[in-house]
């Protein structure tokens, strides 16, 4: 598996915990832990642009690997 | 009318006004905090003994009786609220029997409670070593409550410094089948929801026994079918590990990267990754 792969498997994995946090966020009775998951979900997406971002950065150094 | 027939009647006249008379009282009386509360919850039960058997008595009689005595109690009750005074007059006031680890034989003497029975209630607090004991009170109704030294009490979350996270008290919105509204509206969760879960869990609602929500919205069910299994929630877990898995990732990507801009960039959100977890932890974790 290429890095590439890896990196876009991670943003995968990464939206699908942010999905999963805002769910809970949701469903959550309690106010603190409502905040927090809202709260960490943002975080989730920071990391998630971060890393696109160095996807978009690869493809360009390296095209071949682009539909891998 | 035959005895049999009378004794028939009575005992019907005066369960309904015992039935009332309890729901006048309240939970106060079962409780039977002070002594005047025990003598009088068995002042009224002779009371309507008394009239249910013995032919000869009136039954307005003994309903009067009741009434009035059921009436007293209230009324204590309704004065003991307003008043510190009446209150520790009728209800009696607690004694301290153990203070500062050091037994108070005075107060014992006060009581008429020999060093035997105090052991006695001790051990019933699972006490069995009276040097573990920092303060003890024996309350109106006679019991003892004890405060154990620092030392000897169990040990919390907060003694730990650790982090937990408060949660709700757990809604039960389905019995026997039936969804209980109100506990759904507590719950803050609407039908649509209910269903989904119960889809997601591969049961229907007729064959749930009882279905609780915890306060992060995992239903947990019992089903009637002993021999079905049901999952448990599985989310916040599983949402965990998630995480870590996430988190090694990018740190495997800071190692491998030739790029000192790259790896700058999964160092810094590796790291915003573990503080998120740290945060977390309490949450996800049971």
């Amino acid at each position: 598996m290429t890095v590439i792969s890896s990196v876009k498997q991670s943003i995968a994995t990464l939206k699908s915990i942010e999905a999963q946090l805002s769910e809970l966020a949701l469903l959550s009775q309690e106010e603190a832990a409502q905040r927090t998951f809202h709260d960490m979900m943002l975080v989730m997406e920071e990391i998630q642009k971060d890393l696109h971002d160095r996807q978009v950065e690869m493809e360009l150094e390296e095209p071949q690997y682009k539909n891998s | 009318m035959p005895e049999y027939a009378s004794i028939f009647t009575r005992a019907i006249i005066f369960f309904i006004v015992l039935i009332v008379l309890t729901r006048v009282l309240g939970k106060k009386q079962i409780s039977e905090i002070s002594f005047f509360e025990y003598v009088s919850g068995i002042t009224i039960g002779s009371i309507a003994g008394e009239v249910i058997m013995g032919l000869d008595s009136s039954i307005g009689h003994g309903v009067l009786a009741i009434t009035v005595f059921a009436l007293i109690t209230l009324l204590v009750d309704i004065i003991s609220l307003k008043s510190k005074k009446f209150r520790d007059l009728v209800e009696g006031k607690r004694t301290i029997i153990i203070k500062d680890g050091k037994i108070m034989e005075d107060n014992l003497k006060k009581e008429k409670y020999s060093i035997s029975e105090i052991d006695s209630l001790l051990r019933q607090k699972d006490v069995f070593n009276m040097a573990d004991v920092e303060f003890a009170i024996l309350e109106p109704k006679g019991d003892l409550s004890v405060l154990l030294k620092k030392e000897n009490r169990p040990l919390t979350p907060k003694d730990m410094n650790m982090k937990v996270a408060n949660d709700k008290a757990p809604q039960t919105i389905i019995m026997d089948g039936t969804i209980i509204n109100d506990a759904m509206a507590a719950a803050g969760k609407d039908r649509n929801w209910l269903h989904t879960e119960l889809d997601k869990l591969g049961i229907t609602l007729e064959n749930v026994f009882l279905g609780q929500v915890d306060s992060y919205g995992g239903l947990t069910v019992d089903v009637y079918d002993d021999k079905l299994n049901v999952p448990t929630p599985q989310v916040r877990p599983l949402l965990m590990a998630m995480l870590k898995k996430c988190q090694a990732d990018l740190e495997l990507f800071a190692l491998e990267t030739q790029s000192d801009k790259a790896k700058a960039m999964y160092n810094k959100n590796a790291k915003r990754l573990e503080n998120a977890i740290d945060t977390l932890k309490p949450y996800l974790n049971g």
